[in-house]
């Protein structure tokens, strides 16, 4: 049955090319953005290398010190995290890193920028770099504070063109580094691990960053196991009550929440629209993520809105210009049902082929926003995930826009249909 | 003859409402994409307030020991002391934020008779003036003579002096801050006196909306205990002699690391920062746009459709229509005024819908696309009736093929077809 449906169907997409143009141009233009908004999604979010044990991660990425009238700070010290996030329950392992600097440095006679992380050995503990030389620097290379280096692919081939790195030295910020080891080029997206060239925090030019409580350093947990982070969170957070601040008078309160990944993105879209005062509130991240999650779901079916509206209009179309033949199958005994599920059928395959050409484009767009470097290392690519979801975006959208049209014909009197009539 | 057409539409109302819909819906669309384009061309219109021909940001990293406000402050001293020494520089500028550069400053002040103000903040140097040619408009600008006054001198735009003074000429008036009761006495608050309006500082550029500005003036000489700093410098901005090259960079790095004793450099050329800066405000309107562009033709294209099927269908009623004597001209009116009696509803009802915006309670640094929309009225009015002509342009054109369709029609031949 299904087959002879599928026949038909091959035939009626055939008999109006014009129509099958137009809706197929619409179906697999509105797939492709949905594709290209999830595969987005998916390379900032999904769990991929470094960020492999991403749902037991928990990061800091502000501390600010607030007064009755004023606030200041925006980034916690290394102090902090050391006095008061080592030994917090159900962490399995904690890791200190600055925020990225930019390093600027001169090859053969030209200026080359790179972002520059300075981290602890933990760093490449908790996350899964890819190497593809080397290895990361130890504890014991940051404990004695020597000048080693691990950069990404890029940066190697900035500096040493074609052949291999580790041995050599590089210099940045007016200081030489011995590379030790060379990892894959991590996405801006992935904001905690991204980093062209990484170097033992101990190598700074001076070790003032270990009295500052606050200033220039994120902290990263990697908890035992996912039950543990509210824990972990509410530890650290009364914690931070106790911390002895410098002018009390000023500055009573200290915020600097643990955050996961998507939370910390969901908190930043906030603030661009109801500004930095959300940041007082230490749960405000977490309240958000849902929110975030509901505001993607709502631009979707909005975008999608207009796309499906289309092609129901172009279904009743088409279904007035077939009055007589489903006038005729009405009067041959055909049920209201077997019409619909045959119209519904009908669209879902359409649907389909537009779904594979939006694909097909999709991979096309996805590449060259790769190379346009808009953003940087970003390797936005089509996986399992991202298909799947793009496969049942494409069978709901079919089924929405058939649905309709479909029990529109079916009510249609056989003796009306037979004489060509119209659509109520 | 519309009311004709009304009962026509009428009668075919759920498949015409649908129609509706799709044309209201491609309204907003084009609607928000017109009124961003229109604000960046009324943004590009407006004076910038600064000219960077041969100006140079130069990013100081204060790397090395920590040296303390007084110190920090004496080696920027010698740093601009360094730089002016070479002969390829014509002046120089210490500056919290520099043109076209990343970091933004912003403010907010509640003044003494209850009303707050927002505005981006810099903090400059005397020589800022000449390095980057602001236009003065009204009054002076930083100097000597402010080294002994009480009071903070400041130096505001235009339009954060009619904000608060409701005139331009503002020059010598004080701006009093609301006094706070329970405010521990070190805390820096005080009134400020606007001793010079400038035309405009839109550090962010040519796309950049426009706002309240405010310049507080370094002095590098003190010691910077005196007055607890705000903020310390963070960029060198000089303009340099004409015919100078990147060759130079070095140089200049070589001889500002010299004079700082550890501190790290970078050299900004500031026309590579304007087209990054101009880059991130259009990229993602060009996105949208590339978006709404192919909704919008997606649209027109089943509109095209849609038309085409029901003249074909209704080829015996426009046969008849000829048979009893109207004319081509006749139908093919019938056609596109249906049309545009379905695009009229459509836009009333978006229309409506719209115009609510300007009358939200909006908050300014709320939801920034809504706010625009409700400040810039001639902008916002201008994009309304653009969208509008847009829409009837296009639905009237998705109607033109299909209605010449119509009247092809051979009377005895559509009759025939009944």
């Amino acid at each position: 049955m299904l087959r002879h449906y599928l026949v038909l169907a091959t035939k009626v997409l055939l008999r109006r090319k014009f129509f099958t143009f137009i809706s197929l141009f619409g179906i697999s233009f509105t797939l492709l953005v949905l594709t290209i908004a999830t595969a987005m999604l998916d390379h900032a979010f999904g769990p991929a290398a470094p960020e492999t044990r991403q749902d037991r991660t928990l990061a800091v990425q502000y501390a600010i010190l607030y007064g009755p009238h004023n606030m200041t700070g925006n980034s916690a010290g290394f102090k902090l995290f050391d006095q008061y996030a080592r030994n917090l329950p159900g962490v399995e392992r904690l890791s200190l890193f600055t925020r990225n600097f930019e390093a600027f440095s001169y090859v053969n006679g030209q200026k080359v920028q790179s972002s520059m992380k300075r981290t602890d050995g933990e760093f490449w503990q908790i996350l899964d770099f890819r190497f593809v030389e080397g290895a990361p620097y130890s504890h014991d290379d940051v404990d004695q504070a020597r000048f080693v280096a691990v950069i990404n692919t890029t940066t190697r081939r900035r500096f040493f063109g074609s052949g291999p790195a580790v041995g050599q030295t590089i210099e940045a910020f007016d200081q030489r580094f011995r590379v030790v080891g060379v990892v894959e080029d991590v996405s801006e997206m992935r904001n905690i691990p991204f980093g062209d060239i990484w170097v033992p925090l101990t190598t700074v030019k001076s070790n003032a960053y270990k009295a500052q409580l606050m200033g220039g350093f994120n902290a990263i947990a990697l908890a035992t196991s996912r039950s543990s982070l509210p824990a972990i969170r509410e530890e650290f957070n009364a914690r931070l009550k106790r911390v002895e601040l410098p002018n009390p008078r000023q500055y009573d309160t200290l915020v600097a929440p643990f955050e996961t990944k998507f939370e910390n993105f969901a908190r930043t879209i906030a603030e661009a629209t109801q500004g930095f005062a959300v940041r007082k509130s230490p749960t405000f991240a977490e309240s958000q993520a849902w929110k975030a999650v509901v505001a993607f779901t709502v631009v979707g079916i909005l975008f999608a809105l207009l796309p499906t509206i289309n092609l129901i209009n172009l279904n009743v179309s088409r279904i007035m210009e077939r009055t007589s033949e489903i006038g005729v199958r009405k009067a041959f005994g055909a049920s209201s049902q077997a019409l619909v599920v045959q119209f519904v059928v009908e669209n879902v395959l359409l649907t389909l082929i537009g779904a594979v050409i939006g694909f097909v484009l999709s991979l096309f767009v996805l590449r060259a926003l790769n190379e346009s470097g808009i953003i940087r290392y970003a390797h936005f690519a089509m996986n399992v995930r991202v298909f799947g979801f793009g496969v049942l975006l494409a069978l709901a959208f079919g089924l929405v826009s058939g649905v309709y049209p479909a029990w529109r014909m079916s009510r249609m009197h056989a003796v009306e249909a037979l004489k060509g009539g119209r659509l109520r | 003859m519309t009311r004709h057409l009304i009962s026509l539409i009428w009668n075919r109302r759920r498949h015409n409402f649908l129609l509706s819909a799709e044309i209201f819906f491609s309204f907003l669309v084009l609607f928000g994409v017109v009124f961003t384009s229109l604000k960046f061309a009324d943004n590009w219109r407006q004076p910038l307030g600064f000219d960077i021909e041969r100006v140079w940001n130069v990013n100081v990293n204060r790397t090395g020991p920590p040296r303390g406000p007084a110190g920090v402050f004496a080696t920027f001293q010698q740093l601009v002391v360094a730089a002016r020494e070479l002969p390829q520089v014509e002046s120089v500028a210490a500056a919290v934020t520099a043109p076209y550069d990343d970091s933004n400053w912003n403010g907010d002040e509640r003044l003494a008779d209850g009303r707050s103000v927002e505005y981006s903040v810099n903090e400059v140097t005397d020589d800022f003036l000449k390095v980057v040619s602001l236009q003065l408009v009204h009054g002076r600008w930083f100097s000597r003579e402010d080294d002994a006054d009480t009071l903070k001198p400041v130096v505001i735009n235009r339009r954060m002096a009619r904000a608060i003074f409701g005139t331009d000429d503002a020059a010598g008036q004080i701006i009093h801050l609301q006094h706070v009761p329970d405010a521990p006495p070190d805390e820096p608050r005080g009134d400020r006196r606007v001793i010079g309006i400038v035309e405009d500082f839109r550090k962010n550029g040519e796309l950049s909306d426009r706002g309240n500005f405010l310049f507080h003036r370094f002095r590098l000489d003190v010691d910077g205990t005196t007055s607890a700093p705000q903020q310390f410098p963070a960029v060198l901005v000089l303009r340099v002699a004409p015919g100078t090259t990147a060759a130079f960079e070095e140089t200049l790095v070589k001889r500002l690391q010299a004079a700082s004793g550890g501190w790290t450099f970078d050299v900004r050329p500031v026309t590579q920062q304007r087209l990054d800066m101009l880059q991130k405000y259009a990229t993602p309107l060009i996105a949208i746009a590339i978006i709404a562009a192919f909704l919008l033709l997606m649209v027109a294209l089943g509109l095209t459709g849609v038309v085409w099927q029901s003249v074909t269908q209704r080829i015996h009623e426009f046969g008849l229509r000829r048979a009893q004597g109207a004319t081509m001209g006749n139908v093919r009116r019938q056609v596109l005024g249906e049309l545009a009696v379905l695009s009229t509803i459509a836009l009333v009802a978006a229309v409506l819908l719209v115009v609510q915006i300007p009358l939200l309670p909006i908050d300014a640094h709320e939801y920034s696309l809504l706010a625009n929309m409700s400040t810039e009225r001639g902008v916002f009015f201008a994009s309304v009736v653009l969208s509008v002509a847009a829409i009837y342009g296009l639905t009237l054109l998705c109607g033109w093929y299909p209605s010449r369709l119509a009247t092809r029609v051979q009377p005895a031949e559509a009759l025939h077809y009944e």
